[in-house]
């Protein structure tokens, strides 16, 4: 009993401390690594929504960035056009992320409808796509209006405020991802990832289950987006448009491991902290270092880090040799 | 009117020689290669230098940028997508695998060219284009060297169509492409052919390159992703696997691109980007798939 109660505390131990850690990071990191905190917060809020939705239902969307994008820019204008040029009622910040995170939420509900009926690569170039689209017609849009750039208004000069918006987006999410994952919900996407047609016998409804979960996937990346944008002085398009948004979350699951619970949270942080380390030291040529880098994570870690993990613990409690004999586990 | 179908049909035989590349190489080794529009600007950046360092005519650079990019695009398989394939449980973990390292190859490839062009800025930027001569077809004003370059891409096209079809060699590709495991039943080697058309369609994406750069001697780098998407659109609308379908698409795009051009240049790629969608949501296999 004793000992079952001790485990117990061991795992839930933790969280506080991590909290109460995360709460104080901006009174004693200073502010450079505040600013990196922040960053890895954002990829991994990214990285779990991506796996929400593609991780669970094994639909690879590389569409990220038209959500998160949608979430940034909307927040960014908004602000601008009602505190700085007051066209539209000034609202609370955190009302303002909400409407992103609706607004992504919509398009994603509209887009998921459409796209969702395609399988394998098709879905992946349509969302892909998707992404690209909505940063052109926002370019254009943006060109036409004659803006180049999106200040941010004054009231938001504060970096712990956008510390504190982007934490409480993050714990936010996680909340509500690992609630739904263990749901009833989360066990039928888990279904329609192991086999789509046996899922619909059993029962369940798969293209409304498809397509709310990618919803709520891009509510999410609205959501972080819309928190993060008050992080950037002054905001356009391609700032906040990157085809990272896409990509990197998936190569973030795919080093932390595929459709594990801590996967995407160890695969962002590891990547993300990677990123800033190489971007300091060596500047100039980060990009090409990086790049090489994205393609080993793809050739050399095909269960990732969760996988390398359960390997060991294999190792560990089977010995060698029995490992050698027992049967390959299932992907 | 007459001016759209020029230009547009220019446009078109180089897009479809791109898209006849990206589907080669997706129909037969089922990598989605997103960084197909990066090799073109790798055989763009290599006939930009030998005509500056060397005074190379770009038709005859395309000698020096084809097989060149030719045999980087199978170092790149041997080292990259061998092991993929070998790594990958089933095709489409194939396919999201080699998408994702697809994309670290684009940051490589572009940011290789951009810190060359950092270093020696004289590179790019070539002034005056090669063969400026201006000639009449029906009233319109037509660059020569436009003509050159859609001539040259039709060309390389039919040669294209003509070794798949009739040498042993293609026939051993269309197989491979049909049917994978009959192939290797049948005696072919599976993974030579892999290589092969890797190359083959890196090559083909770099010659649509060079004959690029002759047309619009000031290619920015970071203009890659947009002739993936291009070839993507292409091989869509024609369909995955279809070489004729292609060559059609192709010049649709070639048409709507131009178009776009002449009415409204910055909505160019989103229309673009509409029709894939479009095209994906309507008919995913294409009109002339499979």
């Amino acid at each position: 009993m004793l000992k079952g109660k001790m485990v117990n505390l061991t795992k839930i131990l933790p969280i506080p401390l991590i909290l109460i850690v995360l709460a104080f990071a901006p009174y004693f990191l200073g502010s450079y690594r505040t600013l990196i905190l922040q960053a890895v917060l954002v990829w991994v809020t990214l990285s779990i929504s991506w796996h929400f939705f593609s991780g669970l239902t094994k639909y690879i969307s590389l569409g990220s960035v038209a959500f998160a994008g949608t979430g940034l820019y909307f927040t960014a204008v908004y602000l601008n056009l009602s505190m700085s040029k007051g066209y539209y009622p000034i609202l609370p910040l955190p009302v303002v992320v909400l409407l992103a995170g609706l607004i992504s939420f919509a398009l994603a509900l509209v887009i998921g409808s459409v796209t969702l009926r395609l399988k394998g690569i098709y879905f992946a170039i349509a969302t892909f796509g998707v992404g690209e689209l909505v940063k052109g017609v926002i370019g254009w849009w943006q060109t036409k209006a004659g803006v180049y750039q999106i200040l941010r208004p004054l009231e938001f000069g504060d970096p712990q405020i956008t510390y504190f918006s982007i934490l409480i987006t993050t714990l936010a999410i996680l909340l509500l991802t690992t609630f739904l994952r263990r749901s009833k919900f989360g066990l039928a996407l888990k279904m329609i990832g192991e086999c789509e047609d046996a899922a619909a016998h059993v029962g369940v409804n798969t293209s409304l289950f498809k397509t709310l979960s990618f919803a709520i996937s891009a509510m999410c990346m609205g959501l972080i987006g819309g928190s993060y944008a008050i992080r950037f002085p002054t905001i356009n398009v391609d700032g906040a448009f990157k085809t990272d948004y896409s990509f990197l979350p998936a190569i973030m699951v795919l080093l932390g491991g595929v459709g594990t619970a801590y996967g995407p949270i160890i695969g962002s942080i590891t990547l993300s902290l990677l990123s800033e380390y190489l971007r300091v030291t060596f500047s100039f040529y980060f990009p090409i270092i990086y790049g090489s880098i994205l393609i080993i994570i793809v050739l050399f870690m095909p269960n990732g880090i969760m996988g390398m993990v359960e390997k060991l613990k294999a190792t560990k409690l089977m010995g060698r040799k029995e490992l050698a004999k027992a049967p390959e586990m299932p992907p | 009117m007459w001016d759209i179908i020029f230009r547009g049909s220019i446009n078109g035989a180089i897009f479809s020689l791109i898209a006849v590349g990206l589907n080669l190489q997706y129909g037969v080794t089922r990598i989605l290669n997103i960084a197909h529009g990066e090799f073109l600007m790798l055989g763009a950046f290599i006939t930009s230098i030998v005509f500056q360092l060397y005074g190379v005519n770009p038709v005859v650079s395309l000698a020096i940028s084809g097989p060149t990019v030719f045999v980087l695009g199978v170092l790149i398989h041997i080292i990259v997508f061998r092991k993929l394939v070998h790594l990958s449980k089933s095709a489409e973990e194939l396919e999201f695998r080699s998408l994702l390292a697809c994309f670290g190859l684009l940051f490589v490839i572009q940011n290789v060219i951009l810190i060359i062009i950092k270093f020696y800025p004289k590179l790019m930027y070539s002034g005056t284009p090669y063969l400026n001569e201006t000639i009449y077809i029906m009233g319109e004003r037509l660059e020569l060297n436009r003509i050159v370059a859609a001539v040259m891409a039709i060309i390389i096209s039919v040669l294209l169509y003509i070794m798949l079809r009739s040498t042993s060699a293609g026939l051993a590709v269309r197989a491979t492409a049909q049917e994978p495991t009959g192939a290797q039943v049948v005696g072919i080697n599976i993974s030579k052919v892999h290589m092969v058309s890797f190359g083959l369609s890196v090559l083909l994406s770099a010659l649509g390159g060079s004959l690029l750069s002759m047309i619009y001697p000031n290619l920015s780098p970071l203009t890659g992703p947009q002739y993936t998407f291009i070839a993507l659109a292409v091989i869509v609308i024609g369909g995955i696997g279809s070489f004729i379908g292609s060559l059609l698409g192709g010049f649709l795009i070639g048409f709507v691109y131009y178009a776009c051009m002449k009415t409204d240049s910055l909505l160019t790629m989103p229309v673009v980007y509409a029709f894939l969608i479009i095209m994906l949501i309507i008919r995913p296999k294409g009109f002339f798939g499979r």
